[in-house]
């Protein structure tokens, strides 16, 4: 029988290659950051850069949005197209199902801020880049985090009637507490020196995102079997 | 005595205040095809998926194999081969990649899968077409390809729903063939409103009228007029 880990890894492989043929979440969500991005840039930036408290804010509001064209159709697709009880039958724990997906959502939310930071660095004059391996460790949470949050807003959302509302209804509550806390990080990044006050609020970020993990995974067979 | 693969006693379901199933009692014996009979909205398709591990009951108890469904789904689930109303099969991908796929979280060996791809593919005709996206298939040769798909782990226990709406007369025999070449090896549960063709394929048979059990026992004591 397959391991857990081995039909989550299985289960985010088959959503990149179908994202990859697809291309339809990937395209939207870097279409809207971009533009997000553009629109920050004119109305923000000022002789060349934005003010980096405000900088650190709409990095991470930008990636909160963007990662909603993504997350929300995690397991809406395969709950509309019927093959989540292709999923729901094998036999595999029902918490692969859910780590699978958020290793797919952090595969996407990932490609995009490949593109998204060192663009945002750019227009913004933003250094959050100066401390990279600080900056890379922020951005791996930060984005598990919300990948994490968004998969299960997402698998919460399936029974639902009008799943366009109450995605984000399910999505801002519960992810706004890591968002604050990745705001907060950034902004001491961007600021200065500060590796002791980063530390701190970065283990309560890792609380967080192993909080959501575990919760989520040890209650996802309520999901798949109603 | 022949030993039965499905015992339910007093199995209670229901969708709101709908009762699906109400205090339904049976048996399904190993080996041979089972027949369960019954109008649209009789509550075959709930009783399938409650066997399947798919839907909770909400009151009595189910045995499937030996094991209860809710307590040790996975036992279960690695047994069963499913067939339902919705194809279990992405559209993105290639037959070859949804079978690859499948037999992951079946945890099967290449080797196995292999010699499963070389028997089955040639039986149901989509040897030639396991290359293309299943987009691009027809939707006869997308059945057949999700009839492979449910009998690739050689499951014990095969429950089909409705199996042969919306299949050409080909496939269909195709598939009867291949019921009948395993009639003594496996045990197959049909679901059919079609009481005539029922009669024809099953050993035994089941009906339900509005989620009650009407009758039940061998298929020489079935009357179709009832």
């Amino acid at each position: 029988m397959t391991s857990g880990f081995g039909a989550a890894l299985a289960i985010a492989k088959k959503d990149i290659v179908t994202q990859f043929r697809k291309k339809f979440e990937a395209f939207s969500m870097f279409l809207f950051a971009l533009i997000a991005v553009l629109a920050f840039s004119f109305a923000v930036v000022t002789g060349g850069v934005v003010p980096e408290e405000v900088g650190s804010a709409l990095l991470w509001v930008i990636i909160f949005f963007t990662g909603m064209f993504g997350f929300a159709p995690i397991f809406l697709s395969e709950s509309e197209t019927g093959t989540l009880r292709g999923l729901a039958t094998a036999p595999i724990p029902a918490w692969s199902v859910y780590l699978g997906k958020v290793i797919y959502g952090f595969f996407l939310m990932g490609l995009v801020e490949i593109f998204l930071v060192p663009i945002i660095s750019v227009l913004f004059g933003f250094s959050i880049l100066n401390d990279l391996p600080l900056a890379i460790a922020t951005l791996l949470v930060g984005t598990l985090d919300l990948a994490a949050v968004g998969s299960m807003a997402s698998a919460l959302t399936m029974p639902s009637e009008s799943k366009a509302t109450v995605f984000p209804l399910v999505y801002f509550p519960t992810a706004t507490s890591g968002l604050m806390l990745l705001i907060e990080i950034t902004k001491i990044i961007v600021l200065g020196p500060g590796l002791i006050p980063v530390l701190l609020i970065f283990e309560i970020l890792l609380a967080h995102l192993i909080a959501m993990l575990t919760l989520s995974a040890s209650v996802f067979h309520f999901a798949l079997s109603p | 005595m022949s030993t039965k693969v499905v015992i339910a006693e007093n199995l209670t379901r229901r969708y709101g205040y709908r009762v699906a199933l109400r205090k339904v009692s049976l048996e399904f014996s190993e080996k041979g095809i089972q027949g369960l009979f019954g109008s649209n909205g009789a509550g075959k398709t709930t009783l399938m998926r409650v066997i399947s591990t798919l839907l909770r009951p909400h009151g009595g108890s189910i045995s499937v194999m030996g094991f209860d469904p809710q307590e040790e789904p996975e036992e279960v689930k690695k047994r069963i081969g499913l067939v339902g109303d919705k194809l279990l099969l992405y559209e993105e991908l290639t037959g070859i990649e949804n079978l690859r796929f499948y037999s992951k979280l079946y945890g099967l060996s290449s080797d196995f899968f292999e010699s499963q791809v070389q028997d089955l593919a040639p039986r149901f005709a989509i040897d030639t077409w396991l290359e293309e996206p299943v987009k691009n298939l027809s939707t006869g040769l997308k059945k057949r390809l999700d009839i492979v798909r449910s009998l690739i782990h050689n499951p014990e226990l095969l429950l089909l729903d409705e199996p042969f709406s919306g299949l050409d007369k080909d496939t269909t025999e195709d598939f009867q063939e291949y019921l009948n070449e395993y009639r003594k090896l496996r045990t197959t549960i049909v679901t059919t409103h079609n009481l005539a063709f029922g009669a024809d394929l099953c050993d035994e048979y089941v009906t339900l009228r509005k989620g009650i059990v009407v009758s039940q026992g061998p298929i020489s004591e079935f009357d179709q007029t009832l």
